[in-house]
């Protein structure tokens, strides 16, 4: 029972650091952003590649493959996504699919399209309420509320944040402040980007890392961010804990219907509130 | 001068429009037969069905599906068991297909058609992926599971589906019926409606129409007929798997009606044939298919929206005006 509570905390605390950046890119830009589970296989492929130059050295590693993210990220917002504000949101999702098609098959060109495994970095069991734990789950776990609390932070008390916040309730007024909202966007895709990295680079010692580990995450993150709402902090936070939880359950009534129990539950809450973009 | 305007006029509207462009359409297919084989043709053609069923949502009430392989499937599946089941009448079997998929339409529109954009893309996926795990795991005692199952029909007099050109044939009649009806429905008033929700729908509720029926009514018509192209594979592959029913496929229909040019009957047929020669010919002389096909869904996204029937449409509207 613990161990499944505990099971989902941790499948929840990788959605929430995965979906936050998809749910900010859909409530500011109004752009559904497939490209971002890429962005996620990405950075599993980085930690992967970027671990013996780290020496074994997970936390260098991981913090290497967030970084490199960056410019891929910036590449994809300057010459796509930055063209799609304000055009009809089927094409914004049409076009970062290409994205993902495209960078699919790089991957595959480079990596090879068979699963890579990767080993527990931490290694180390806790015993906890007479069962034990993998610490490194606890980690992940107190990792997404750290960033959920120094996200709060950064939207309630930085200049960047509060235009962000102001620019989810109405952007047409931000701008005629005569603040350059897409600035603002583009830093935002970029964070949401890296946190999308850090969920694989997070996921990727749990399951295996092959090229299409992004589309079924991102179809979940999406689940998350329509439960939340879209552009919502604490919804998404909330929400991610909750179908977390919900996959955990069902995984351990019935594993094979974990995935799917997370879309009926958005179909029955699209049913009484649905969204309208 | 006189002929020319004759001639014109034939070309603009009435039942001569649609004749010649049903005899268009079938010489088109009929020249293609000794290029690429006729097992290839029949696939191609009965590939342009599902993505004229596609386009109805898509290009002329604007709401892009992205689990429509769900209707496919459902059409794929209802065959396959009703052959097993029921009768091995062929015939019959092709209309529980379509019935299935009109039924599964008449249930989830209500929660599908209330919804836009983005929220109307992802909720169909998430049924799709629902769909797909029913068929794979949780039914798989009944289909197969990823195994899939064999279709085994009888014959009706001449109508023997397991002879090529009598599949050929078929499926070609079959693509030549729904493109008329579909003409027809989409150049009638309804047709202008549900282009109206397309551009605003506010407003064409604010003129007094009830949009949700209308909306309703298109959905099903969509299902119906992506449903009587799963029925048609069926027919001719004789096998189901649950690839006909697996979200992840769902982007081919999308690229097809784009490149084809949505919004327009006959984009859509060539949307079809051009994704299908891709997928079919491009694939076995570069590795990089996928990438290809990337770069030319951007391409399609921000230089060429209309498509190529769009371009060819504007190209012929000049000249007509000149």
């Amino acid at each position: 029972m613990i161990n499944t509570i505990a099971y989902g905390l941790t499948i929840g605390g990788i959605l929430y650091i995965i979906s936050i950046g998809l749910s900010l890119t859909f409530g500011t830009m109004r752009i559904v952003n497939f490209a971002h589970g890429l962005i996620y296989a990405i950075g599993a492929y980085f930690v992967v590649t970027l671990l013996p130059v780290a020496r074994d050295n997970f936390i260098l590693g991981a913090v290497l493959a967030v970084l490199a993210v960056v410019p891929i990220s910036y590449i994809i917002e300057r010459f796509v996504v930055r063209k799609l504000y304000g055009v009809s949101i089927d094409y914004a999702i049409i076009a970062t699919y290409a994205v993902v098609l495209i960078g699919v098959d790089v991957i595959k060109w480079i990596w090879g399209a068979s699963p890579i495994p990767l080993s527990d970095p931490v290694g180390m069991d806790v015993a906890f309420l007479g069962i034990t734990l993998p610490l490194y789950r606890l980690i992940i776990i107190a990792l997404a509320v750290v960033i959920f609390i120094a996200l709060s932070i950064f939207f309630k008390k930085t200049m960047v944040g509060k235009i962000v916040v102001a620019s989810l309730e109405d952007k047409d007024a931000v701008r005629s402040l005569g603040i350059n909202v897409d600035k603002y966007f583009a830093y935002i895709f970029i964070i949401g980007s890296c946190l999308a990295a850090l969920g694989g680079v997070l996921y990727a010692p749990i399951t295996s890392v092959h090229p299409y580990m992004g589309s079924m995450v991102l179809l979940i993150s999406f689940a998350v961010v329509l439960v939340g709402g879209l552009g919502n902090i604490k919804g998404t936070f909330v929400a991610a804990f909750a179908l977390g939880m919900v996959m955990s359950v069902t995984g351990r009534l019935w594993g094979p219907a974990a995935e799917t129990m997370v879309f009926v539950v958005m179909g029955i809450v699209l049913i009484f509130k649905p969204i309208e973009v | 001068m006189k002929t020319d305007h004759k001639l014109m006029s034939l070309f603009k509207t009435g039942p001569g429009r649609s004749i010649f462009d049903v005899a268009v359409i079938a010489a088109g297919f009929l020249v293609l037969l000794p290029i690429l084989g006729i097992n290839r043709t029949t696939d191609f053609m009965i590939f342009c069905v599902f993505v004229l069923g596609f386009n109805l949502l898509y290009g002329f009430m604007g709401r892009l599906s992205f689990g429509h392989m769900l209707y496919l499937g459902t059409g794929a599946y209802a065959i396959t068991l009703f052959s097993e089941h029921v009768s091995q009448n062929p015939l019959l079997a092709v209309l529980a297909g379509i019935l299935a998929g009109a039924l599964i339409g008449v249930i989830l529109g209500p929660i599908i058609v209330r919804t836009t954009g983005a929220c109307f893309a992802l909720i169909n996926l998430a049924f799709d992926q629902v769909g797909y795990f029913l068929v794979l795991v949780a039914f798989s005692k009944y289909t197969g599971g990823e195994d899939g199952m064999s279709a085994y029909f009888s014959k009706m007099g001449f109508l023997d589906f397991g002879q090529k050109p009598v599949m050929f044939g078929f499926a070609l009649f079959c693509l030549l019926l729904t493109f008329y009806v579909l003409k027809k429905f989409t150049s009638s008033p309804y047709g202008v409606l549900i282009k109206s929700i397309k551009e605003n729908e506010t407003r064409v509720k604010f003129l007094g129409y009830n949009t949700f029926t209308y909306k309703w009514i298109t959905f099903i018509i969509s299902t119906s007929i992506a449903a009587f192209a799963g029925a048609l594979s069926i027919l001719n592959y004789g096998y189901v798997t649950p690839s006909f029913i697996d979200p992840s496929r769902a982007v081919e229909v999308i690229f097809a009606a784009l490149i084809g040019g949505s919004g327009s009957l006959y984009g859509a047929i060539i949307g079809g044939v051009l994704y299908m020669a891709i997928s079919n010919y491009l694939a076995s002389y570069i590795s990089r298919w996928e990438m290809f096909l990337g770069i030319a869904l951007l391409i399609c996204v921000f230089r060429f929206r209309s498509g190529i029937w769009g371009f060819v449409a504007d190209k012929l509207k000049l000249r007509a005006a000149a």
